[in-house]
């Protein structure tokens, strides 16, 4: 090929520079899907459970432990109730701790700023139960989600007997939270691409994602139950697992059940 | 050995503080600069066998106790600098929610307890280590080492005891602060703690280093296998067993409160006078004073104490350890 061929626009030097454009909303989504999808896709990376606890026994307890500390009156139990979230915290990884701290403080201190007119007119009773017990309560379901891979979550319900039809929907739920947003992940990942310069048509094209979403669902959905039909799927959910009975487990137990005892000898009355 | 608020005069609580100020400051940058993210949570996990070993107190002949302090265990384990910042943080979590050593006082404990007794130890231990003869020198250098460190920082807080009856008196002539001078102060602080506050640091010292030596070697040298569980272990058995540090009745020598320093006896007179600064001093409400909690049996109270602050102690290095960037990290940016 000679200098003759080369088209002369492809020679000369060009000083394109494109205009600055605002896609702050864009990137937005994006660090947003990002995180719901790493945190999912952590969860299923974790090979086994933290702490090797049987996740029936924790869903069990995290949910006991929820309404024993909503139902108390007395501070001690509350005070129990913490220092027992506090040493199993201790446990997990440094990340976690840092998320988990921040949801169970923030919540805590929005609540603290809710009540803090009862506290001015003199009631420091509910200021000073109520924002320890959501701080608790925040604590233990956030440890669980944490500690526990989510398809050992679903697991548990069925060990409880809860109707299969609520299992298929979460369990699918969550399937398609990661499916999906992959999904619109990538558009958008293509509409930053896509958008050199000044793209005015940006807002509209979320409307075209979303709308392409929603066709992109409703094809997966009738797929995915004509697969799982196709395997011999027929609504009903069976657990193929042993059950072993681990030294955790007998720890956590014991742990649960002094809990419940520091419960009835404290929790019950409004001491003073 | 936690001086409580009002025994030591506001001036002398600013010099120790002030003492301890480049203390800190080395120490952070020498923890920054030395210790990897992964050990950091280490550290924690030593503040809370610190914190642990204060619970303990063991009683002594004469209506008083004293306790141990694992200054040297942590400065043979982590390094004295890190050892510095891990008693500094388990003195305050002591300081600010269970009330044990006073506010004000925080520098001149942590002068005592967590600069002079981890520094002496670890440089005894050292120093013994060189010159002895491999297998044995280790251990006769802890030993050595954390006696010596214990009683090095027991004769500081006597020292700083005794000296403010001689610097701080109101116009009768009577002391404002600590009323004792050092003639009563040094003898009562060191007899108990050469005598059994030492020896109580030597053997705790001693079991955990050799248990850690033996099941977690890769805490002692670098690259030896590294195990956290059996230190956990320890450390739970350490929290369940701490309701003994109850049987000890006594308030330890210098921790007495405002309705106990008038009935002190000290060669056989009693003291019969509050301070002055004392009665209207500085006074702080810690959220579990003495490490009880109201409503609850103390030994309940006592192990309730005991699991918060190890688990507050090691979220909080945990924690810290995530400002901290890997190696891998460094490397990328």
């Amino acid at each position: 090929m000679t200098e003759k061929d080369i088209p002369e626009w492809l020679l000369k030097n060009e000083n394109y520079v494109p205009q600055l454009d605002r896609d702050t909303f864009v990137n937005k989504s994006i660090t947003s899907l990002l995180s719901v999808l790493s945190h999912i896709r952590r969860q299923s990376g974790h090979k086994t459970d933290l702490f090797g606890i049987n996740a029936a026994f924790s869903v069990i307890f995290t949910i006991l432990f929820v309404v024993l500390l909503s139902v108390s009156r007395g501070l001690v139990f509350v005070i129990t109730a913490n220092v027992y979230l506090l040493f199993m915290l201790c446990f997990l990884k440094s990340e976690d701790i840092v998320v988990i701290l921040k949801t169970s403080f923030g919540v805590a201190i929005f609540t603290f700023i809710i009540l803090l007119p009862t506290a001015l007119y003199g009631n420091f009773y509910s200021i000073a139960m109520i924002t320890p017990k959501v701080f608790a309560s925040v604590t233990a379901v956030n440890i669980l989600s944490r500690s526990t891979r989510w398809n050992s979550i679903t697991g548990a319900l069925k060990t409880f007997f809860i109707p299969d039809i609520f299992i298929l929907v979460l369990d699918i739920t969550i399937m398609y939270i990661t499916m999906l947003g992959e999904f619109s992940l990538d558009m958008l990942y293509a509409l930053r691409l896509r958008s050199v310069g000044k793209n005015k048509s940006k807002h509209t094209s979320l409307a075209g994602i979303a709308g392409t979403m929603f066709i992109k669902s409703k094809e997966m959905a009738e797929d995915t139950y004509a697969a799982m039909e196709c395997r011999g799927f027929t609504g009903e959910y069976r657990i193929y697992r042993k059950f072993k009975f681990s030294f955790a487990d007998a720890l956590y137990i014991i742990a649960n059940v002094l809990i419940i005892l520091c419960f009835i000898y404290f929790g019950r009355y409004l001491r003073k | 050995m936690h001086i409580p608020d009002n025994y030591l005069s506001p001036s002398t609580c600013a010099v120790m503080g002030a003492a301890m100020v480049p203390v800190w400051n080395m120490a952070v940058r020498k923890v920054k600069k030395d210790i990897p993210k992964e050990k950091i949570p280490l550290l924690g996990i030593g503040a809370a066998f610190s914190f642990l070993l204060m619970m303990f107190n063991v009683p002594i002949p004469g209506g008083t106790t004293a306790h141990a302090i694992g200054a040297t265990l942590l400065a043979v384990l982590l390094g004295p600098w890190p050892a510095a910042i891990s008693i500094t943080i388990a003195l305050l979590i002591q300081a600010l929610l269970f009330g044990d050593g006073g506010i004000l006082a925080f520098g001149a404990n942590c002068f005592n307890m967590a600069f002079v007794a981890p520094f002496a130890g670890y440089f005894i231990y050292k120093f013994i280590k060189e010159r002895v003869s491999a297998g044995k020198g280790e251990y006769i250098g802890i030993i050595a080492g954390s006696y010596i460190g214990i009683n090095m920082a027991a004769l500081c807080a006597a020292i700083e005891f005794g000296i403010q009856p001689l610097l701080f008196k109101n116009a009768a002539g009577l002391p404002l602060y600590s009323p004792y001078p050092l003639s009563v102060s040094v003898p009562a602080m060191m007899i108990s703690h050469l005598a059994i506050a030492g020896v109580a640091e030597v053997i705790f010292t001693v079991a955990i280093y050799a248990f850690i030596k033996k099941v977690s070697p890769g805490m002692i040298y670098e690259g030896a296998k590294q195990k956290i569980k059996p230190v956990y272990a320890i450390i739970v058995a350490l929290i369940c067993l701490s309701p003994l540090g109850l049987l000890a009745t006594g308030t330890a020598w210098g921790e007495w409160g405002l309705d106990e320093i008038k009935d002190v006896v000290i060669s056989g007179k009693s003291l019969g006078f509050i301070p002055e600064g004392m009665k209207n001093g500085f006074n702080f409400n810690a959220l579990f004073p003495d490490y009880a909690i109201k409503g609850v049996p103390d030994i309940v109270g006592y192990i309730l104490s005991a699991l918060a602050g190890v688990a507050i102690l090691i979220i909080i290095f945990k924690i810290v350890s995530t400002f901290k960037k890997s190696k891998r990290e460094k490397l990328q940016s």
